[in-house]
């Protein structure tokens, strides 16, 4: 009778897949978007994958549809200055004069069929008894974490982890080439209304504890660094909106060293295993729990500034000078 | 069916009676005010019910305060974000009569 | 036993009203109502996951609910705060 809920939520959530991208207006997706992160993350915990459930959560339905509104908010308005139509400001998807119109669905059909193609591959090539899943839990004592997520990302598999700190870096970077750095022009100003103020001030300790609850708790239970970076970036992006941007205002030399702290460390202990006489990554099995505990704190640390940044400079970046001081 | 799961089964009852009553709301009301109060204040009931029923259900006290910090901080963001909204809308619909009424 | 028949249903029941507030989503004629969505998905997804952590017996799902809850609020703050800077146009 379970499987009840599963084809209600298979349904909602690829009507709401195919919504977002039909809507007719575009404020109508965010909120699609929104609901369909929920929709997956419930997916996930059907699938039993909490860890992936609450990245989701976190993720889709926070992270990015704060990012969303942003995009929104700079599109209509380049919209605006380009027709100069001030009241019209909810264009569909389409276009403007663009040279190949059939090119994005051709993209998009083909992208379609080649993930179909790979995902049926993938499953009708599983392998019996679960593949790695076996030999993933009986290296687990080894690994020194007793969350056989959290050991692939940290130990078995530290390399991709450690690549995609990396990438979350790069996007930090892509932001500010196209012209993000000269920002954090209005450092004091703060939300006006009290209400708002005493929340934010209220949720920020209760942000950075559980972010600091699902750090450790990703030792032995869903949780991890990823998750703890999402919710203290969630934090710094409440404090920012609220007009305290308080990793704005710290020197640069801090900011970029916050940054490249997890990056960083991870690949110096990568090397440091190395010339103990490992290989690259390789943990020594006697300290590997807290050389993964302090790898995962740094690097939720450094992944959390990166996600406040790419949202402080993204919220900046298509400001007109008149707006820079608005008032209530 | 012991006294526990008959306790369960009724605070979960009028848990989603509310919720239904909520949505009911949202989609009913004529104004955006009025949809926004019987949304926050039904939903945040009826999920107040169903936290009481499922952490009777997880018969562990550490879920049960777990569960009841969940409620609360609902409490408090449902809250706000209703301020907000509200807030919001009436900014939007005097910037609207200013335009229309200079 | 019929304890969890009686969770899927009651999980089943709030899936459906979020199908419902769907239509608020689509109709809603300023933002504002599409925003109010987001507090029906909110507080919907977390009485689920409250009923579904006592259906599965895993009790880690409520930290889920409690990033859900955090997360709903930042969306709202964030739209009103950005929003705000838009003079006066309507939405």
């Amino acid at each position: 009778m379970s499987v009840l809920i599963d084809i209600i939520l298979a349904i909602l959530a690829v009507y709401l897949a195919i919504q977002c991208l039909l809507a007719p207006r575009l404020p109508q997706t965010m909120f699609l978007f929104f609901a369909f992160g929920l929709a997956l993350a419930l997916a996930w915990v059907r699938l039993g994958a909490v860890d992936v459930a609450i990245a989701e959560a976190a993720i889709a339905a926070g992270f990015l549809g704060v990012l969303m509104i942003d995009a929104l908010r700079d599109f209509s308005h380049a919209l605006n200055k380009r027709q100069g139509n001030p009241t019209d400001n909810q264009k569909t998807l389409s276009g403007n004069g663009t040279k190949l119109p059939w090119l994005p669905g051709v993209a998009l059909g083909l992208g379609l069929g080649l993930f179909l193609l790979i995902a049926l591959e993938a499953i009708w090539k599983m392998p019996d008894g679960g593949g790695l899943t076996v030999l993933a839990g009986e290296m687990l004592p080894v690994s020194g974490v007793g969350n056989p997520v959290t050991a692939v990302l940290l130990n078995y598999r530290g390399y991709d982890t450690w690549l995609e700190i990396g990438v979350i870096l790069m996007a930090l970077l892509a932001i500010v080439a196209t012209g993000g750095t000269e920002v954090y022009r209005r450092p004091g100003m703060a939300a006006r209304d009290p209400l708002l103020r005493q929340v934010i001030l209220f949720f920020t300790p209760i942000l950075f504890l559980f972010g600091a609850f699902l750090l450790y708790a990703g030792k032995a239970a869903p949780g991890g660094a990823f998750q703890a970076a999402v919710l203290w970036g969630a934090m710094g992006i409440l404090l920012h909106l609220g007009g305290w941007p308080v990793f704005a205002v710290i020197p640069r030399w801090l900011r970029q060293l916050i940054l490249a702290l997890g990056l960083g460390a991870f690949l110096l202990m990568g090397f440091l295993f190395m010339a103990g006489g490992g290989a690259l990554f390789e943990y020594p099995p006697a300290h590997a729990g807290v050389l993964i505990l302090i790898v995962e704190t740094l690097a939720a640390i450094s992944i959390a500034a990166a996600l406040t940044a790419i949202y402080t400079l993204f919220n900046q970046m298509n400001e007109e000078p008149d707006q820079a001081d608005s008032t209530n | 069916m012991t006294i526990t799961e008959l306790m369960t089964v009724i605070l979960l009852v009028v848990g989603c009676f509310f919720f239904l009553a909520g949505t009911l709301g949202v989609l009913r009301f004529p104004d955006l005010f009025s949809r926004l109060h019987a949304l926050t204040k039904a939903d945040n009931l009826g999920l107040g019910f169903i936290a009481a029923g499922m952490a009777l259900h997880i018969a562990s006290p550490w879920a049960a305060l777990k569960i009841f910090f969940i409620w609360f901080f609902t409490l408090l963001a449902s809250s706000t974000s209703c301020y907000l909204i509200a807030r919001f809308q009436r900014g939007q619909d005097q910037a609207g009569k200013r335009k229309e009424g200079a | 036993m019929y304890m969890n028949h009686f969770f899927i249903l009651v999980i089943v029941f709030l899936l459906l009203n979020i199908a419902l507030g769907l239509f608020r989503v689509w109709r809603g004629p300023t933002v504002a109502d599409r925003l109010l969505t987001t507090q029906l998905f909110g507080t919907t997804g977390m009485a689920i996951l409250l009923v579904l952590a006592g259906y599965l017996k895993d009790l880690t799902l409520l930290n889920i609910a409690i990033t859900f809850n955090v997360l709903a609020i930042l969306l709202v703050i964030a739209l009103v705060q950005v929003r705000k800077n838009k003079k006066g146009e309507t939405p």
